[in-house]
């Protein structure tokens, strides 16, 4: 088992982001972390990344605090983290010296296959600069990989190749977590699905097992979430 | 081929196609099929799923697996019976669709006699 949650809750002033979750990860599993805007996403990931302590609730990560094993854990954040000047190599070179397992060959490779030209970030478009970002996080010598919203707002053609890329990355003792709210592209990627819903886990499910029962699960998410409101791609 | 996650699971999709490679010879007896993570990239599904695909096939006695040599189109496939049987899936959703329009056997029939005059070249083949 990579994580074990048991009971997760968190808030935020009078906000209750998290409100009892249970979650397993297991290697070799991708899992699609789903929900709209505002459901929990992010909290729950950063509470794995060990970023966030939970108010109440067990988190072991790596049969540890989540705390202790960042090198293990990889997390892209939502948001651009990059500073402007830098390059391929010059991030290259950061990671390397942050990161002792960053793993040079994966990074290049990574960076073929997401097509990210050689130039200084403020000279990349959105998508390239969330290409380069993923590509650094994917390098890292990790168990655990929690990207969060890695195709919001990209174009189709970065979203292509980052589903990619994360096939390029995937191995058999390594897990992913991928939080996003773009289900119908993502979904053939998923083994696992969970929704969350207001802070809650809603299902916790094998994507092809929804699949055997005739439903896709983008299906399934636009009758959980249908009341919602919020489009789904 | 596009896949279609509201139409049962991704892995039988995915057997039924490349079950199509063999029928229609763009996979041979004996040849070897693609690695799995070349596959999933191929397809942008799920190595796992593909893991199951090539279980499958197995199971099927469409082809095995030789440990760390891949997976290989078994020698002994019947690629006649392979054909024969997707075309019956495919006649099947043509029935199926005649019926539901409310149909004849004659009337789909003649239909298909339709198309394969208006189309003579790929009747043909």
């Amino acid at each position: 088992m990579l994580a074990q949650l048991r009971g997760i809750v968190k808030t935020y002033g009078a906000v209750e982001a998290l409100r009892g979750v249970d979650l397993e990860l297991r290697p070799g599993e991708i899992v699609g972390l789903l929900g709209p805007n505002g459901s929990g996403k992010t909290t729950l990931l950063k509470v794995i990344a060990g970023l966030l302590l939970p108010d109440r609730g067990g988190v072991t990560v790596l049969g540890g605090s989540p705390r202790r094993c960042r090198g293990a854990v990889a997390y892209l954040p939502e948001l651009p983290y990059l500073p402007g000047w830098m390059r391929t190599a010059q991030v290259e070179t950061l990671f390397r010296r942050i990161f002792p397992g960053f793993r040079v060959d994966s990074f290049r490779e990574l960076i073929g296959v997401l097509r990210v030209p050689d130039r200084p970030v403020r000279g990349l478009s959105k998508g390239e600069r969330g290409r380069l970002e993923l590509a650094a996080i994917l390098a890292l010598n990790a168990k655990l990989y929690l990207l969060d919203e890695p195709l919001g707002g990209l174009d189709p053609v970065s979203r292509d190749r980052i589903l990619q890329s994360v096939i390029a990355a995937w191995h058999k003792e390594a897990g992913f977590v991928i939080a996003t709210h773009l289900v119908a592209e993502a979904e053939p990627l998923f083994d696992r699905v969970v929704f969350l819903r207001e802070g809650k886990v809603v299902l916790d499910a094998p994507a092809e097992e929804l699949r055997e029962k005739g439903k896709s699960v983008r299906d399934v998410y636009l009758e959980v979430f249908g009341d919602v409101g919020l489009p789904v791609a | 081929m596009k896949l279609d996650p509201s139409r049962g699971p991704i892995y039988l999709q995915l057997a039924q196609e490349i079950t199509r490679w063999i029928a229609r010879g763009d996979l041979q007896p004996g040849d070897r099929l693609p690695p799995v993570r070349e596959l999933a990239k191929r397809f942008r599904v799920n190595p796992n799923t593909v893991v199951q695909v090539y279980g499958e096939l197995e199971r099927q006695g469409i082809t095995h697996t030789q440990r760390g040599r891949g997976t290989f189109v078994r020698e002994d496939v019947e690629v006649a019976a392979l054909r024969r049987a997707l075309l019956q899936e495919a006649a099947a959703s043509f029935l199926e669709e005649a019926r539901a329009l409310g149909l004849t056997l004659e009337e789909a029939m003649a239909a298909l006699q339709e198309v394969v005059h208006a189309r003579p070249t790929e009747g043909d083949r």
